[in-house]
């Protein structure tokens, strides 16, 4: 993943109220209102958020036909499809050096001539 | 600190929890991968050591052109042979004060002992903190063994 993606897609969930938007747009895609409403944000703060999350990738908005004051926002996968790809590189980490590790007591064991 | 702010790995390996602990701490340059993927040295193989006591330190000694260094990389703050211990995880571009908590389990199990690996902390690092930003893959790992986890268990939920 390109530098610049994942540091956007990490500042952008840096912040404990754009997160609570992920959250609720993983349960369905909402109107700008709707969201308001749920977090106590006053509209121009959460124009803020949303432009935050529009700009990094994590959201899109889409208009209704039916009325073209109406905004529909929801998540994009891909962000975090590429975050869940980054996080799983450094979760397997960890993995690696105790594979190493158990490797090693093996090891040590057959030498000892299998002694517990 | 949410509960997802968290990185766990387990394995079990087929000896008793005296000798798991004995080995993960004592022979832990012997163990843990090197190369510059690992290892702040690079090329030139630095080595490995745990203090083995309370307040000890998880160092890692090297040759530099200016000599020999030694960087710590911890700081042990339980320390509780054979089923514990607990130290505070630095990177190299960590300012002083910032620092992750890593613990470490050894369990008895019927086919010898269970090791799990506790990482948190890391939601307690400052916004702009060169690990959330400009560092990833292995220049990352090296640098810190760290990850931004916060969201990692909505994350997987959703990508699942």
């Amino acid at each position: 993943m390109p530098k610049t993606e994942l540091s956007a897609t990490l500042s952008a969930l840096a912040d404990r109220n754009r997160r609570a938007v992920i959250d609720l747009l993983k349960q369905q895609p909402r109107r700008a209102g709707e969201i308001a409403a749920a977090l106590s944000l006053t509209p121009p703060a959460l124009s803020r958020h949303l432009r935050v999350l529009r700009r990094s990738g994590l959201i899109d908005e889409q208009g209704v036909e039916a009325d073209a004051r109406v905004r529909i926002y929801r998540l994009r996968k891909q962000p975090f499809d590429q975050l869940r790809g980054w996080l799983g590189e450094v979760e397997s980490f960890w993995t690696g050096e105790l594979t190493a590790f158990r490797d090693h007591v093996e090891r040590s064991k057959n030498r000892r001539g299998g002694a517990r | 600190m949410p509960a997802s702010d968290v990185v766990t790995v387990t394995v079990t390996v087929s000896v008793e929890p005296p000798a798991a602990f004995a080995i993960f701490t004592q022979e832990i340059d012997l163990w843990w991968r090197t190369g510059p993927k690992f290892r702040i040295a690079g090329k030139r193989r630095g080595v490995l050591r745990f203090e083995p006591w309370l307040g000890g330190r998880f160092t890692e000694e090297f040759e530099s052109a200016s000599g020999p260094q030694v960087f710590t990389k911890g700081t042990i703050t339980v320390w509780q042979p054979p089923e514990r211990f607990h130290f505070d995880w630095r990177g190299v571009n960590f300012a002083p004060g910032e620092s992750t908590q890593v613990e470490v389990a050894f369990e008895a199990v019927p086919t010898g002992t269970r090791v799990t690996v506790r990482h948190a902390g890391w939601a307690a690092l400052p916004p702009d903190h060169p690990v959330r930003h400009g560092q990833e893959g292995p220049a990352f790992i090296r640098g810190c063994g760290l990850w931004w986890a916060e969201l990692m268990t909505s994350f997987r939920e959703f990508t699942s």
